[in-house]
């Protein structure tokens, strides 16, 4: 059995993921079919945000991934120069 | 065919499907609400795809088979072996 903590982080990563589909899903899928002036529509960002926020959001986690990257071979190179 | 080759046809394929679809290169009598959909297509899939990661890996970390019991015995052992190794001389770095 895994311990508390990680079974909380797990399940709420899991919770997480599926709140995103949903949302995703609904905005992307089921808001064309939906007429104009449902107030459905007002809990949604305009359609073009549907493709610009993953692709910022794509950008930013692999430039955090790429900079973490970077700083650990820059910190292995400084220690290897000080032995 | 390498494995890599397989899936950039086979994404090249999807890619080119919709393409036709999107830029109208296909006679279609899709209706507007349908094209909206079919033009947000690929990024829904990558959504899809990084939704389930994000699950898939959360599901595992919270099922984890974590036996402490067995660790806690493991690392007694070890202290044991190295223990017993020094006193016979063999050097740890």
């Amino acid at each position: 059995m895994a311990t508390g903590s990680d079974q909380a982080v797990g399940m709420g990563m899991v919770a997480l993921s599926a709140l995103i589909f949903a949302y995703y899903t609904i905005w992307t899928v089921v808001l064309p079919f939906v007429d104009d002036d449902h107030i459905v529509h007002q809990y949604f960002l305009p359609r073009p945000y549907a493709v610009i926020t993953p692709t910022v959001a794509g950008v930013v986690a692999l430039s955090a991934i790429g900079s973490f990257f970077g700083y650990v071979m820059l910190q292995d190179k400084m220690k290897k120069k000080a032995k | 065919m390498t494995k890599l080759l397989q899936w950039l046809l086979g994404v090249g394929l999807l890619l080119g499907m919709w393409a036709c679809l999107v830029w109208d290169l296909v006679p279609t009598q899709l209706t507007p609400q349908w094209k909206e959909v079919v033009w947000v297509a690929p990024m829904y899939l990558l959504m899809s795809f990084a939704c389930y990661s994000l699950a898939t890996i959360g599901y595992r970390v919270a099922t984890f088979n974590d036996c402490e019991d067995a660790a806690k015995e493991l690392q007694q052992e070890i202290e044991e072996a190295r223990r017993d190794l020094a006193k016979k001389g063999l050097k740890f770095s």
